[in-house]
C-alpha cells in the first residue's frame, strides 16, 4: 500500500521511515510540516489528525500510524516478502527486534531531546540528558560489541532488522547533541555497515559512505 | 607526549578513517584499502576541516570539504577544483609516527613511535572508554580481576609504564591471559585497549568484554564519576 508521510526533513524519527521505505523501494508522497519554526504540529487541523501532536505521522485509506516503530513494522511487513526486515518466522530473532525498538524510543527521550535543545535551544536539563544519553550509547556499544565478537554484523543478528533502522537515526545524529563516535568503535563499525546498505538515505548530518563508491580514481 | 594505543587493528578496517585525541593532539587515523594505516593532524592543510571527516578513496584519504587527496605519505596529489593541477610538494598532512603491532595500532605525536612488546599472538577483546584519570583506570582493572575467568590468584603485572600497559596473567596451563594498553585521552577520560591470549574462545572473548564494563562502573563509581 502506498502511502503519505506527514515529515519533517530533520526529524530522525521521520528519517526512519524515510529510510526503510528507500531500503525496500516503497513510493510513498511525502506532506512536509514546518515544524519549525512554524510549529505547524501543534495547529488544529494537525492535531485533529494526530492528536499527540507529534511528527511522523503515516497515513493511508482510514490507517492513521503516529509511532514511527508502528510505522516501521508497517511497511516491512507489507513490503519484505522475505520477512528479515521484521523477521516474523524467527521466535528469538522477532522478540530481540521489539526489544530493540523498544531501546530506539529510548533513544528519541535522551539523544534525540538532547538534539532538540543543542539545535533548537528546546528547554531542557541538558546535564540529565547527556548522562542518560551516554548511559544509552554505553548500552548500545556493550551489545555491538559482543554482536561482532559472535560474528553478528547487526542488532539481532547477521541480518539488519527494522530495530537497526529505528536505533540508527538517533545514535548516528548524536554528534548533532555534542556526542561524538569517537570513543565507541563497535557503534562507528555498525553505523557503517547500515549506511553501506543497498539504497541507503542520508539526511542532513547523517552522510552517505562515500568511500564505497567508485567514481573517478586519481592516480596516486 | 610519548606512545600510545589509539585503537585495536580490529576497529579499524581496510577504508575507514577514525579521530582519536591524546591531549591537546587530535587526529585522523585511517587505513588504506591495501591496508596502510596512518595518523596525521586532524586539520586539511586546505582549509582546516578536520580530516577525520573525510573518506578513503583506494590509497588516498580525501577531505569531505574540498575532495583534496592526500596519499600515504601525506602529499596531496589532486585537486578536484583543478584536475589538470599538479599540486606543489608543500602542501602536505602534518603526519605522525605510527606501528601497527599485537593488535593495537600505536601513535607517538612529537617523536619515534615505540610499541609495547605484547606476545605476538592476542585475540582482540574491546577498546573502552573509562571516565576517570589513566591511574584510576590502571588501579581499577589491576584490583578487580574477572570472577571465572581470571581468580585472585592471578598476577597483575604493569609491564610497561609510557603508557602503561597492564598483564593479567593467571597461574595455572591453558587460562586465558589478558592485556589492557591504556590510552590517555586526557585528564578525565581513559580508553582501555584490551587484548587476549590466543587460547580465548569465543564465550571467554565476551565475558571479558562484559568485565571490562563492570569494571569500568566500579571504577567511577569510586572516582566520584557517574556516566
Amino acid at each position: 500500500m502506498s502511502f503519505t508521510l506527514h515529515d519533517y526533513v530533520l526529524s530522525g524519527n521521520c528519517y526512519k521511515v524515510r529510510l526503510l521505505a528507500q531500503l525496500l523501494e516503497v513510493s510513498y508522497t511525502i506532506n512536509p510540516v514546518d515544524f519549525h519554526p512554524g510549529k505547524a504540529h501543534k495547529s488544529p487541523s494537525f492535531l485533529a489528525l494526530n492528536p499527540h501532536g507529534t511528527l511522523p505521522v503515516l497515513e493511508s485509506g482510514d490507517t492513521v500510524l503516529t509511532d514511527s516503530a508502528a510505522m516501521l513494522v508497517w511497511i516491512a511487513q507489507q513490503h519484505d516478502k522475505q520477512h528479515t526486515w521484521w523477521p516474523i518466522n524467527d521466535a528469538e530473532c522477532l522478540a530481540m527486534t521489539v526489544q530493540w525498538l523498544g531501546f530506539s524510543s529510548q533513544l528519541t527521550e535522551s539523544i534525540g531531546q538532547l538534539r532538540l535543545h543543542t539545535m533548537l535551544n528546546r528547554p531542557a536539563d541538558a546535564e540529565t540528558l547527556r548522562r542518560q544519553s551516554i548511559r544509552h550509547l554505553r548500552e548500545l556499544e556493550n551489545h555491538l560489541t559482543e554482536q561482532s565478537i559472535r560474528g553478528q554484523a547487526f542488532l539481532c543478528g547477521k541480518q539488519p532488522t527494522v530495530a537497526d533502522i529505528a536505533c540508527f537515526a538517533y545514535t548516528a545524529l548524536s554528534p548533532d547533541a555534542g556526542l561524538e563516535h569517537t570513543l565507541y568503535p563497535g557503534i562507528r563499525g555498525w553505523l557503517h555497515r547500515i549506511r553501506c546498505l543497498e539504497g541507503f538515505l542520508t539526511m542532513p548530518g547523517i552522510y552517505e559512505a562515500h568511500e564505497t563508491r567508485n567514481e573517478h580514481t586519481a592516480a596516486s | 607526549m610519548s606512545t600510545q594505543p589509539v585503537s585495536l587493528s580490529r576497529d579499524l578496517t581496510i577504508k575507514q578513517v577514525m579521530r582519536a585525541e591524546l591531549g591537546d593532539v587530535d587526529m585522523a587515523v585511517w587505513r588504506s584499502a591495501s591496508g596502510v594505516v596512518s595518523a596525521w593532524e586532524n586539520r586539511c592543510p586546505h582549509r582546516g576541516m578536520r580530516l577525520s571527516h573525510g573518506f578513503v578513496r583506494g590509497e588516498s584519504l580525501a577531505c569531505a570539504y574540498h575532495g583534496w587527496h592526500y596519499n600515504c605519505a601525506g602529499a596531496c596529489h589532486y585537486i578536484p577544483a583543478h584536475p589538470e593541477l599538479a599540486p606543489p610538494k608543500t602542501i602536505k598532512a602534518n603526519a605522525y609516527n605510527i606501528a601497527e603491532a599485537s593488535g593495537i595500532i600505536w601513535v607517538n605525536a612529537t617523536g619515534n613511535v615505540a610499541p609495547i612488546d605484547i606476545p605476538s599472538s592476542t585475540v582482540p577483546v574491546r577498546s573502552i572508554p573509562i571516565a576517570c584519570p589513566v591511574e584510576s583506570a590502571l588501579n581499577g582493572f589491576s584490583k578487580h580481576t574477572h570472577q571465572s575467568l581470571l581468580t585472585q590468584h592471578t598476577q597483575a603485572e604493569i609491564i610497561a609504564d609510557t603508557p602503561y600497559v597492564l598483564a593479567l596473567t593467571p597461574v595455572g596451563s591453558n587460562s586465558v591471559g589478558v592485556y589492557i594498553a591504556f590510552q590517555h585521552v586526557n585528564d578525565s577520560t581513559t580508553v582501555a585497549h584490551i587484548t587476549a591470549t590466543d587460547n580465548a574462545s569465543m564465550n571467554d572473548v565476551v565475558a571479558l568484554s562484559r568485565w571490562a564494563n563492570e569494571v569500568r562502573d566500579i571504577t567511577e563509581f569510586s572516582a566520584g564519576v557517574s556516566e
